[in-house]
């Protein structure tokens, strides 16, 4: 192998391509994109929380409605004086969701109370109602049988949840699972994205340089392994390029917007902070700074990228190789994409509980871990047995996968005018 | 000497043979011509004499060295499939290429100045290929080809698809070169283009070298069994002549070759009885007429003779 004529593909890939007007676009559309697409999920889950449901009451021991009122008193309208007949024709009409019938046997737990509705607020209308008439009739009860003021007292408590979490190191830290689980899935997506995007674009440069039939003009100049070591190379190379541009600009948007929205909040709240405390020095900047991501992590991120990177780009690259126009491609597609596919929904799982079988086993298939793992080790402690065990296996994989593309390519990109069947490259492959 | 010696060569795509035992020498600052019919296996031998390809059997020296990475470097090559990247520009593209053959970036650089001026091209240099018209972009492909100064230069068929200026153009290049002491080797299933520029030829017909030598020679061996015969009248005569070929026949032409030793008189007699004779002339036999008497006549498909 020609490390020079290697470099040369490299140079001439990375340059063309950075030059592109889609590769600007790209860079600055998709972190525009995710933001828009996260506004628009936090802009629905704000707006869906608007609508006001109307519960109509009819209460018979004239002590429930006053505890329902006091929970939520736009929800539940006072209707004893109507009629039930009445009530059903409202509920009809669509001019309240539901009513309740509440009598005495309720209280006594003789009877639980029906829930007559529209259907109009799901699920999650009648769980609040149920909640709500859960903590009304306790009231009652609990007022009902005279207990004194401290039990009623232990009753009304809420019960916050503060988590702290315990690193190697013996010391307590402030927990950041939140956030490092939205770290990890957004770097298990960006991995997926780019495998998917990047693999994508070597396919389409593979089966450019056929249909502009450029390729045996290069081919007589190059090996066929030179060539395709030398697309990945550059490919790879604006993608991390991409990349850098992305974690550069993140990081310097969050100098900068920390202290920004910090003397805003300052300089909006000075009285208050004042008074609560007069010693304090304003408000504690750690609020509106990111907490602090490992080193480490942008480390491995950037291994998990490259390794993934490689493994799915060879693979892309005989696609590419062996199919004569882009319609084509479908057929070959599909198994190259069942593994990334299923490696994305376990990452989800693995989200939700990283160190779970499945999560466990995810994380070690090569074809799935480098969006599986970077997920769990941004969460969570993974152990570093698993993490070399990972890598080594991916290692080992892209060598095979490496060696299968290029015999494809190499027959693959001489032959022209038809795609080939799967029956060819079996062919191809054992030549 | 030979610049490109083949010895013995075969290479097979699953169940077909492409090339069969083929051997062939290409002497220093000669034309070469292979020459047959599409799918005779000259592309495939051409692939593997630029190592694109890897015979199965036999050997490809290059200047007296086995093909390998270092004798692409030798040759330029022009393949029957050709193209350029339609987004770059034509300068970079023209660089990178000659890059590929290893010359500097300097090198290609000054070179590829050179061709662009002499082509009257030196304005195209920033433009990117896909605005260029057909004609030009296929001067921008022989550029490509040459730009290295190998002593080698392969083209494989060359002139299908070129315009009638840029076919000339590249006939007086092919000519030049020569004259430069290169060697040009280039496969065509078009004769007359071989009896015009050739040297030396090789002949294939399924996957085998069934004729080579001097192009000269090979004429002359065959001899003058071959008459051209200019007339007026009914030419329905010809189809009563016994013991002939009749090759490119027209209402008033035609070339007659002359089997099983057949008195040439006897035919002239039958033409003056039907017609009236402009021309009765004894020539050397057409390379298509040497093609056809070598390989016989039920072994071709006569439509992929031009």
């Amino acid at each position: 192998m020609n490390f020079q004529q290697i470099l040369l593909v490299l140079k001439r890939e990375y340059i063309t391509r950075i030059r592109s007007k889609a590769f600007i676009i790209a860079t600055i559309l998709i972190p525009l994109g995710l933001v828009a697409f996260m506004g628009i999920g936090v802009g629905i889950a704000v707006w869906d929380s608007q609508p006001v449901h109307t519960i109509g009451i009819i209460d018979q021991t004239n002590s429930i409605y006053p505890q329902l009122k006091k929970i939520a008193p736009d929800r539940y309208k006072d209707f004893s004086s109507v009629s039930e007949d009445s009530l059903r024709s409202l509920v009809l009409n669509e001019k309240i969701d539901g009513y309740i019938f509440l009598d005495e046997a309720n209280i006594n737990q003789q009877k639980a109370p029906e829930f007559v509705s529209s259907g109009a607020g799901g699920l999650s209308l009648q769980s609040t109602v149920q909640s709500d008439l859960r903590e009304a009739i306790r009231k009652v009860r609990l007022d009902r049988a005279d207990v004194s003021q401290n039990i009623q007292n232990i009753y009304e408590s809420k019960i916050e949840l503060k988590t702290r979490k315990l690193t190697k190191e013996g010391k307590e830290t402030e927990d950041d699972t939140g956030f490092l689980t939205i770290v990890g899935v957004v770097m298990g997506v960006i991995i997926f994205m780019s495998v998917l995007g990047y693999g994508g674009l070597i396919t389409r440069s593979v089966i450019e340089e056929k249909t502009n039939r450029i390729i045996e003009v290069i081919a007589s100049s190059v090996k066929p392994i030179e060539l395709l070591l030398g697309k990945m190379a550059g490919v790879g190379a604006l993608a991390l390029t991409q990349i850098a541009i992305w974690i550069v600009s993140i990081l310097g948007l969050a100098s900068v917007a920390g202290p920004i929205a910090n003397s805003f909040m300052v300089n909006k709240i000075p009285d208050q902070a004042a008074q609560a405390a007069p010693s304090a020095p304003g408000m504690n900047p750690a609020v509106f700074t990111i907490p602090k991501i490992e080193p480490s992590l942008i480390i491995l991120f950037v291994i998990f990228f490259i390794l993934g990177y490689l493994i799915y780009s060879s693979l892309f690259a005989a696609v590419g190789s062996a199919v004569d126009s882009e319609t084509d491609t479908q057929q070959f597609m599909f198994p190259i994409m069942l593994p990334i596919m299923i490696g994305y929904f376990i990452m989800f799982r693995a989200m939700a509980n990283p160190d779970s079988t499945l999560a466990v086993v995810g994380s070690l298939i090569p074809f799935c871990a480098p969006i599986v793992m970077i997920t769990r080790i941004a969460i969570t402690d993974v152990p570093i047995w698993e993490i070399l065990t990972s890598i080594l296996l991916m290692i080992g994989t892209f060598v095979g996968t490496m060696w299968l593309s290029a015999k494809i390519y190499s027959v693959g990109i001489l032959s022209y005018g038809k795609s080939a069947s799967f029956k060819e490259l079996i062919k191809w492959i054992k030549e | 000497m030979s610049v490109i010696q083949v010895k013995n060569i075969s290479k097979s795509f699953g169940d077909t043979k492409a090339v069969s035992d083929v051997s062939f020498e290409v002497p220093e600052g000669c034309i070469f011509g292979l020459l047959g019919p599409n799918g005779a296996g000259k592309t495939t031998s051409i692939r593997i004499i630029n190592h694109i390809l890897i015979a199965d059997n036999g050997s490809v020296t290059v200047n007296g060295e086995r093909v390998s990475s270092n004798t692409q470097h030798m040759i330029g090559y022009m393949p029957e499939e050709r193209g350029l990247y339609k987004k770059m520009k034509v300068g970079e593209q023209l660089i990178y290429l000659a890059q590929l053959k290893g010359l500097s970036y300097n090198e290609a650089k000054k070179s590829i100045k050179y061709w662009l001026d002499r082509f009257e091209a030196a304005d195209w240099y920033s433009k990117k290929v896909g605005e260029l018209s057909k004609g030009m972009s296929q001067k921008i492909q022989f550029i490509a080809t040459i730009a290295h100064d190998p002593d080698i230069y392969i083209f494989d068929e060359p002139f299908s698809g070129l315009d009638p200026i840029n076919s000339e153009m590249l006939k007086n290049i092919v000519i030049e070169l020569r004259e430069r002491g290169k060697t040009v080797l280039f496969s065509t299933h078009r004769m007359e283009q071989v009896e015009q520029m050739c040297d030396e030829i090789c002949l294939f017909n399924k996957g085998k070298a069934v004729l080579k030598g001097n192009l000269r020679e090979i004429k002359n061996s065959f001899g003058k069994n071959t008459i051209n015969l200019e007339f007026q009248g009914d030419h329905t005569f010809l189809d009563k002549l016994e013991n002939v070929r009749i090759n490119n026949r027209s209402t008033n032409f035609a070339e007659i070759r002359v089997l099983n030793g057949q008195n040439m008189q006897d035919i002239l007699k039958t033409a003056i009885e039907h017609a009236e004779i402009y021309k009765f002339e004894r020539i050397e036999p057409s390379l298509t007429e040497i093609f056809i008497s070598t390989v016989g006549e039920d072994n071709i498909n006569p439509n992929e003779l031009a």
